[in-house]
């Protein structure tokens, strides 16, 4: 009973954190001047052809992004994850990295590489320097960021995916045909799903970014909805503006639904430990490291390098210190606390979803990762939507908003992982301690989390990682002398000198990446399933 | 000449020894079943036969012909000829039967026309007709097991691999397939080696049985003497 009551207290949560601002959001939009209205919505009908063209833009931007981070995340998924090509785990990090920082740094490190005191500039032709630095302003560089940024997501997947495939049913494979048939035949339909799931992945996180289009210049139609908020404070007309994002979210999350619910099942049911498979490359094996060093060094390297270059002074980083210390211990505060939370929320709703107690087992994970993949831009409106009267002013006015986003936006990072990690405990352990009496909280606490310690600590370090890059919500939603890191450098960006922004960057990298080094570090005990 | 031989084979696995300097001849037609307690090496024996495994020293040959040496694979298994039965059967689910045994015929370069034949001839073979566009998971563990045996055969191997291929079926399936796997031995004339843990299966089934113990060979005999 008290397993029952526990999960579903923490699903109740997750609806009211996440699921409520949506739902306070939408009925605001039908709240004018005191009285139900569709004015709002009249507005935006109005205003029918630039919003048309904004959200034409948004889907070229996701569509192209989407693309390129499929072509090539997943060839380099297969040969990081399954091949004997030399460094493949330094690869992993390095390609991951760009993942871990908010997106527009990436965009900050290419405008310091193109711009005027890079030391790339003198190396390129005049024509060549004009036309690449013509081209980071627009929809190719919103492109070639977005793409280095949400790539690892695609590439990721596919190399969890891949160790899941049962080895067996490749080396059936390997009896009668060679590697190009066996992957391109059975292994790449196997894990289909997940690179489809991938796919919607990343077009809906390229679909509600709004940091790299404003700072690029190219207009999109979830930095409208910031700007009807931010500049104009309508606030009917960001609410109706949000209404159309998220139709599109909704409306792909069902389709990808639709189409993987069966197939993701029989991943399941193919998909079982062995001995794990590798591809030889042969004399491909250093051509294809040229290719990826290259690609490394182009996509990652490169940017960060000129970054890092850029910021190498010692008084940009006390200017750094001077105008962001605040915003730094902060972004520090919020991150170490929401990612504890995301922990403990995640944990429990993970729980739920792994060992289906409840039948809203389903609902739970379908509205985390819808709450994932909405605008950040959309959860912060929403927040304001609900918690924006007087009897709540308690948390509006305070950070605890920004942590209720950071809880609603990250919500089904912790809880996947989580599941995850309990697959990998065998259930008897569990059983074994309720049949010597133990409550169910006392099989948590001596049983379960002790052997999920590991996990637990990545899951955390993964939430403090996704809470310190945010941007999205925060920006929105950030009380009166309460800025993260992020937005303080969104805001310096308008008139700081390029060092104090590469600074800035250069510490926000640091920090997010400081806790994954801990854990990187820590000493690994496993539970091998039997 | 045999139409399998191992000179000498080791092969550790996380640097325990599971394969322990192991000499072995398989003649051409015969049924060898491997015979001994878990993790004696058994499968990584047939492993080794089918080039997915690669020994740490020692050769191994095939029809007369060194195919892999000391952490080299000289013939890759798709070049080896040989067909293997996998204990959880490895059939592809996201391919119909037909499509799975398809699939190696395919990758030969095997015209259509002809392809259409072999699948169908296949599918006869193991009286599964009706099944031709099933999943697998739409099929019985037996008819699996069918689907399985059809899939390996399809190539008309020289040597066929089989590992514990009936051990979750029940009894009455059990000695139907194996009555099958003889049938089929008798008709087609492959070199067959059999995993197997079953007493029963194993001298049913073999013309000789070797067993093995921790990576070695501990006691060979003929048919009938393994139990």
């Amino acid at each position: 009973m008290e397993k029952r009551l526990t999960l579903a207290a923490a699903a109740l949560l997750l609806a009211v954190i996440g699921l409520l601002p949506v739902l306070a959001m939408v009925a605001s939009t039908f709240h004018v001047d005191g009285g139900l209205s569709v004015k709002a919505y009249q507005a935006l009908l109005v205003s029918g052809k630039q919003q048309m063209l904004l959200m034409g833009h948004s889907v070229l931007l996701s569509l192209s992004v989407t693309f390129l981070a499929t072509v090539a995340g997943v060839p380099l998924g297969v040969l990081l994850g399954k091949s004997d090509l030399p460094l493949r785990r330094g690869f992993v990090v390095l390609f991951t990295l760009p993942l871990l920082i908010p997106p527009y740094v990436i965009a900050v490190a290419w405008f310091s590489a193109l711009g005027k005191g890079s030391w790339i500039v003198p190396a390129l032709t005049p024509a060549t320097a004009e036309l690449l630095t013509s081209a980071l302003f627009g929809l190719y560089g919103c492109i070639g960021v977005l793409f280095t940024a949400f790539m690892p997501i695609v590439m990721l997947l596919t190399i969890a995916y891949l160790g899941a495939v049962n080895p067996r049913l490749e080396n059936a494979g390997r009896l009668v045909a060679r590697w190009p048939a066996v992957l391109w035949r059975i292994t790449l339909p196997l894990i289909a799903p997940a690179i489809l799931f991938a796919t919607v992945l990343v077009f809906l996180l390229t679909l509600g970014e709004v940091g790299v289009p404003t700072f690029l210049r190219y207009p999109v139609y979830p930095v409208e909805t910031l700007t009807q908020f931010a500049a104009f404070y309508d606030f009917s007309a960001a609410t109706a503006a949000a209404i159309p994002m998220l139709a599109v979210t909704l409306a792909i999350l069902a389709l990808e639904y639709r189409l993987l619910h069966n197939r993701a099942l029989e991943l399941r049911a193919a998909t079982f430990g062995g001995v794990y498979t590798q591809i030889e490359l042969g004399l491909w094996r250093l051509p294809l490291f040229g290719i990826i060093l290259s690609l490394a060094l182009v996509t990652v390297v490169l940017p960060l390098a000129v970054l890092f270059t850029q910021s190498s002074s010692l008084s940009a980083f006390v200017e750094a210190f001077s105008r962001a210390s605040d915003s730094i211990v902060r972004s520090i505060a919020f991150a170490v606390i929401g990612a504890t939370l995301l922990t403990l929320l995640g944990f429990f709703c993970g729980y739920l979803i792994h060992n289906r107690t409840l039948p809203l087992w389903r609902s739970v994970d379908v509205l985390g990762l819808f709450l994932f993949t909405l605008p950040g831009t959309i959860i912060g409106i929403g927040l304001i939507s609900l918690w924006n009267t007087p009897m709540t002013n308690a948390i509006y006015s305070t950070p605890a908003i920004i942590i209720l986003g950071y809880i609603a936006q990250y919500a089904v990072l912790p809880m996947r992982m989580t599941s995850a990690i309990l697959e990998r405990i065998p259930r008897s352990l569990e059983q074994a301690a309720e049949l010597c009496g133990a409550s169910w909280y006392m099989t948590l606490r001596q049983i379960v989390a002790p052997l999920a310690r590991r996990g637990l600590i990545t899951v955390w370090a993964v939430g403090y990682v996704f809470c310190l890059r945010d941007l999205g919500v925060s920006m929105v939603v950030y009380p009166p002398g309460s800025d993260t890191l992020p937005v303080r450098i969104l805001t310096l960006m308008a008139n700081g000198a390029p060092s104090l922004i590469a600074a800035l960057c250069v510490i926000l990298i640091v920090v997010t990446l400081l806790p994954l080094g801990v854990v990187g570090l820590w000493p690994r005990h496993g539970v091998r399933r039997s | 000449m045999s139409m399998i031989e191992f000179r000498a084979v080791s092969k550790n696995y996380r640097g325990r020894r599971v394969i322990d300097t192991l000499s072995l001849k398989v003649e051409a037609r015969e049924r060898v079943v491997l015979f001994g307690p878990s993790g004696c090496g058994k499968s990584t024996v047939l492993h080794l036969i089918a080039g997915l495994v690669i020994p740490d020293s020692g050769d191994i040959l095939i029809n007369g012909q060194l195919v892999a040496t000391a952490r080299k694979n000289l013939h890759e298994p798709e070049q080896r000829g040989i067909g293997m039965v996998f204990q959880d059967l490895a059939l592809w689910p996201h391919m119909t039967v037909a499509e799975n045994i398809d699939f190696g015929l395919r990758a030969r370069g095997i015209p259509g026309k002809e392809r259409k034949q072999r699948v169908k001839d296949m599918v006869e073979l193991v009286r599964l007709g009706d099944y031709l566009n099933a999943k697998p998971g739409a099929l019985s563990g037996g008819q699996q097991q069918r689907v399985a045996i059809a899939r390996t055969l399809a190539l008309a191997p020289r040597i066929v691999l089989m590992d514990e291929p009936l051990s979750t079926l029940d009894d009455a399936l059990n000695v139907q397939l194996r009555k099958e796997i003889l049938r089929l031995h008798g008709d087609l004339g492959f070199t067959l080696v059999y995993v197997t843990h079953n007493r029963d299966e194993a001298k049913e089934l073999g013309t000789r049985t070797i067993h093995l113990r921790q990576g070695r060979i501990d006691q060979a005999s003929d048919a009938g003497c393994a139990a």
